[in-house]
């Protein structure tokens, strides 16, 4: 039952990993709390669904789709929604997210409709594979290994690609960035849009792991929120490590102590983190120099 | 190279800048010269058009083109750059990382990394730092690798924005001595200070500026006569100051 | 001028008092000598938003009945409230109801706590309301003299359910999943009432919260418990999420489970077929009977409302306001709450489409007693394994 209960952990784990990475990276450029991430995941996994489903678009065509899709419209949401806020402060931006969060949920529900539907994932969300007496079903384990590439595609393009330091320069220090000719403006947009497409991947593994409907992400993302408490808001390697800690330790307080209280483990490592340790996990964080 | 003309800079509805022409000859030092408030750094701001909307008027040439309007982007891409006062290096950025984006604009390879050991022989320090964050360098280094990340731009036209605030003398000293080397290399500098001292030391030309007016323009030898110059930035006092306050006064009225 | 001005103030006033003025003409709320007003709540978004077919289903009966030529000379007019599942929107749609639209009276609406914070202020103002579509306690203990309720208590068709399991079927380690609020909790009572009464006890209790997206923890449980049949009541997304989590680490027990989970069609979709050999109990009509109703049905539905799905959710909004037109055609012409209480107290084993409705009994408001029992065939159809069963404690 333990290994059992640290592979389905870790699976849902990388699920809320990615959606944290998702908000990280764009509260680390903006200071902005994403409410709308989760559902602007549901939106692209739902475009994906109806790409697969009524239009049978093979599966890795209907996936590059979506990507475009979830592209276009992280840098639609900035640029016709954030973009005009006049004199924005960080609240007023957080709550449009809020209010783009309604209206996609709203568009959801009237576009899609409010019935669960199975998601046509290509990886079987019943088979298993046995490793030695572990069985560890055949989603999990992709779900885990898609997350891990996912995390090393954006570890490698964060710390070689010009654009990925010239994003990381422009989230450290605007002016600077702007003075080295680097277009702030675009690098924003294009947060939105690696943000964006980090999500869908999560809005993906999560409704071909369970189920999905309009509502599916609101439990996740809160999740994940928790996990990016955990990273301290602003470590990419430290909100990974917070995911998988918190699906795990979830699992095994639902396993060991009590059901009831499995999804109440996330609030309390949410207040316990930012009490005791708000930097994170894996701070290391340089003090300004006076 | 740069002409700026009657220029007025607005920061929301305070005028900041209220009329100022300069002109910056190829090869020079210049220097501006003013007080805390003065609208030194605005100037600057506005001619790297980090300013939105702004100047408000008057006009910006840089290599008889009208660069005024622009974004910095394409300001940096002419050929000007900007070490901005406060270092304002990429903190979580490594030393090479941020030398790396001095050069985001530039395709050439080569001239790139002939730039960067440029900039390793003027601070060599910096390639014993290679690997560090950049925050975590004392103030003289982040100032060395702010100057260089912005000669990795390659610029015509270098400004500085205080190089020497919250140094030790010792290392102004060594800022000024490596701007004029910079200089002598070939790249025009204009250049804001506080310290006027070092500024004239240094400089070919200077400008006085005096709450968003240039109030004094000349060569650092004449400058260097004059009675306001001596007591406002030199802290030479020539005559009792309630005398000099009564000239100043009077000068204002003139504005 | 001034007196100009007091003119117009004093028209202003008097218009404004006739606007306000109480609907003193009208003698019955909500009805009037060609219309009879009914309002309904259900979660059009949100989480339990599948559900809202339901008010959807009786705004087709309203319809069929007002092309028939309504009754009495009156046709319905019917208002559909979304309250997303919020019991905060619940109580301020049933103070709209009530105050601004004014209706004779509220049909189904979905949801326990939802329902409750609606009841007392209906029962105060005397507002009919039939059948909330949940089978709780709440609805008929204590009796209220408007509120008539039809779904079968979820305690006694759990009770009844686990007899079937335990005493036709044999199987005797017995699971149970449900959702951790009013409307699995009274179906895990029922189920261990049974299991007392028979000296066995659960083999395991497990529980989920409406917001719970990750079952795999409750799947091991279930598993590890060695149980051979578990009975489940819960939503039909956690139903989905725990066969498929229970299909991942190889459990296959016997499932079943209540009439709430009864839409095979759509079950079995999210499911991706592992909804097969489900033993559900039913209070409705199967789908594709060939009951003249449910045939006459189906055909206003295509004609009415082909964008709908005929699923059991939406045709359940017809099953659970017809018991409701027929007190309203025996109350006659002269309709009021008093009447038409009078006549619904004359339904007995009255049938539509759901189990047979009675309500002779002053003292008791549950009219639906009855269930049968059916197990999902691989293509999604039901076979249907008894007939009418009164379902008692």
């Amino acid at each position: 039952m333990f290994g059992q209960l640290i592979v389905s952990g870790l699976a849902v784990g990388a699920c809320y990993a990615l959606l944290a990475i998702a908000m990280v990276i764009i509260y680390k450029s903006s200071e902005v709390l994403n409410f709308a991430q989760g559902e602007m995941a549901m939106v692209s996994t739902f475009v994906a669904f109806m790409l697969l489903d009524a239009y049978h678009v093979p599966f890795p065509w209907a996936a590059a789709l979506t990507f475009l899709f979830a592209i276009l419209l992280g840098i639609f949401f900035e640029i016709v929604f954030l973009r005009q806020a006049k004199d924005p402060t960080v609240i007023g931006l957080i709550i449009i997210t809020l209010g783009f969060e309604m209206v996609l949920m709203g568009f959801a529900g009237w576009k899609w409709g409010p019935d669960q539907r199975s998601f046509p994932f290509p990886i079987s969300n019943i088979e298993a594979y046995n490793f030695y007496g572990l069985i560890i079903s055949k989603i999990n384990f992709w779900t885990i290994l898609i997350t891990l590439v996912l995390m090393f595609i954006l570890f490698l393009f964060f710390r070689y690609t010009k654009l990925g330091i010239a994003m990381r320069a422009t989230q450290q220090n605007q002016l600077a960035a702007r003075v080295m000719g680097i277009r702030t403006k675009w690098i924003l947009s294009f947060t939105w849009a690696i943000s964006s497409i980090v999500g869908a991947v999560a809005g993906m593994l999560i409704a071909a792991l369970g189920i999905l409907d309009p509502p599916m992400m609101m439990d996740p993302l809160l999740k994940g929120f928790a996990s990016a408490v955990l990273g301290g808001m602003t470590s990419l390697p430290g909100t990974a490590v917070g995911g998988a800690m918190l699906g795990i330790i979830e699992n095994l307080f639902g396993g060991y102590v009590s059901l009831a209280f499995k999804s109440a483990v996330a609030f309390i490592i949410i207040i316990l983190m930012l009490c005791i340790k708000p930097s994170g996990l894996l701070a290391k964080h340089y003090v300004k120099k006076v | 190279m740069l002409k700026v003309k009657n220029i007025e800079t607005l920061y929301g509805l305070i005028m900041a800048i209220r009329g100022v022409s300069l002109e910056v000859q190829e090869g020079q030092i210049a220097a501006i010269l003013g007080a805390n408030g003065a609208g030194k750094t605005t100037i600057l701001k506005t001619i790297m058009g980090l300013l939105e909307d702004q100047p408000d008027k008057g006009t910006i040439e840089f290599l008889e083109k009208r660069i005024d309007g622009k974004d910095a982007e394409e300001i940096v891409h002419l050929g000007i750059s900007y070490v901005p006062e406060g270092r304002e290096v990429f903190p979580e950025l490594s030393v090479d990382e941020n030398l790396k984006m001095g050069a985001y604009t530039r395709k050439d390879k080569k001239g790139v990394k002939e730039d960067f050991e440029r900039v390793i022989t003027h601070f060599p320090i910096l390639s014993q730092r290679k690997n560090q964050w950049a925050g975590t360098l004392s103030g003289g280094e982040q100032q060395m690798l702010a100057i260089g990340r912005a000669l990795m731009t390659r610029p015509k036209l270098l400004m500085m924005d205080e190089p020497s605030l919250g140094l030790s003398p010792i290392l102004v000293q060594e800022i000024f001595r490596i701007i004029k080397t910079i200089n002598a290399e070939g790249t025009t500098i204009l250049l804001v200070e506080q310290n006027a001292k070092m500024a004239l030391k240094i400089s070919s030309y200077a400008f006085v500026l005096e709450n968003g007016r240039i109030v004094a323009a000349n060569i650092p030898d004449v400058l260097l006569e004059d009675e306001d110059v001596k007591e406002f930035y030199l802290g030479i006092r020539s005559e009792e100051s309630m005398k000099g306050y009564q000239r100043w006064k009077k000068k204002k009225r003139w504005r | 001028m001034l007196k100009k001005n007091l003119t117009f103030i004093g028209v202003l006033m008097v218009m404004v008092f006739l606007i306000a003025a109480p609907a003193t003409a009208q003698k019955v709320r909500g009805v009037t000598d060609t219309e009879i007003l009914v309002g309904q709540w259900g979660p059009q978004t949100g989480p339990a938003a599948p559900w809202g077919a339901v008010a959807r289903g009786t705004d087709l009966l309203f319809k069929i009945i007002n092309e028939e030529g309504g009754i009495h000379g009156r046709k319905f007019k019917y208002y559909l409230r979304d309250d997303s599942y919020q019991p905060a929107k619940t109580k301020a749609i049933a103070k709209e109801f009530v105050e601004q639209i004014g209706v004779f009276a509220v049909v189904g609406g979905i949801g326990v706590a939802t329902g409750m914070t609606a009841r007392d202020y209906l029962m105060e103002n005397k507002v009919p309301w039939y059948a909330p579509i949940t089978g709780v306690y709440e609805w008929i203990s204590p009796i209220q003299k408007y509120l008539f309720a039809q779904y079968p208590l979820y305690d006694d068709e759990a009770f009844n359910l686990t007899g079937y399991l335990h005493e036709k079927l044999g199987y005797k380690k017995i699971a149970m999943f449900y959702q951790n609020d009013d409307y699995g909790k009274q179906g895990a009572q029922g189920v261990e009432r049974y299991l007392l009464r028979k000296k066995i006890s659960l083999v395991a209790k497990v529980s989920a919260e409406m917001t719970d997206r990750d079952l795999s923890t409750h799947a091991l449980k279930l598993k590890n418990s060695g149980a051979e049949a578990v009975i489940m009541w819960t939503m039909p997304t956690h139903a989905a999420l725990i066969l498929a989590e229970s299909a991942k680490i190889g459990f296959k027990p016997q499932w079943a489970t209540s009439n709430t989970l009864s839409d095979s069609a759509l079950m079995m979709q999210i499911t991706k077929g592992l909804w097969a050999g489900m033993i559900n109990s039913f209070a409705l009509e199967l789908p594709d009977s060939n009951l003249p109703l449910m045939v006459k049905y189906r055909e206003w539905h295509k004609k009415l409302a082909p964008q709908e799905r005929w699923g059991t959710f939406y045709y359940a909004g017809i099953a659970f306001a017809e018991p409701f037109v027929e007190g309203v055609r025996r109350a006659g012409r002269d309709l009021t709450a008093d009447n038409w209480v009078k006549a619904m107290e004359t339904l007995k084993d009255w049938k539509g489409i759901s189990s047979p409705i009675t309500f002779t009994n002053p003292m008791d408001r549950q009219g639906g007693k009855h269930v049968f029992y059916g197990k999902v065939k691989p293509d999604g159809n039901i076979e249907r394994l008894t007939d009418w069963i009164r379902i008692t404690k």
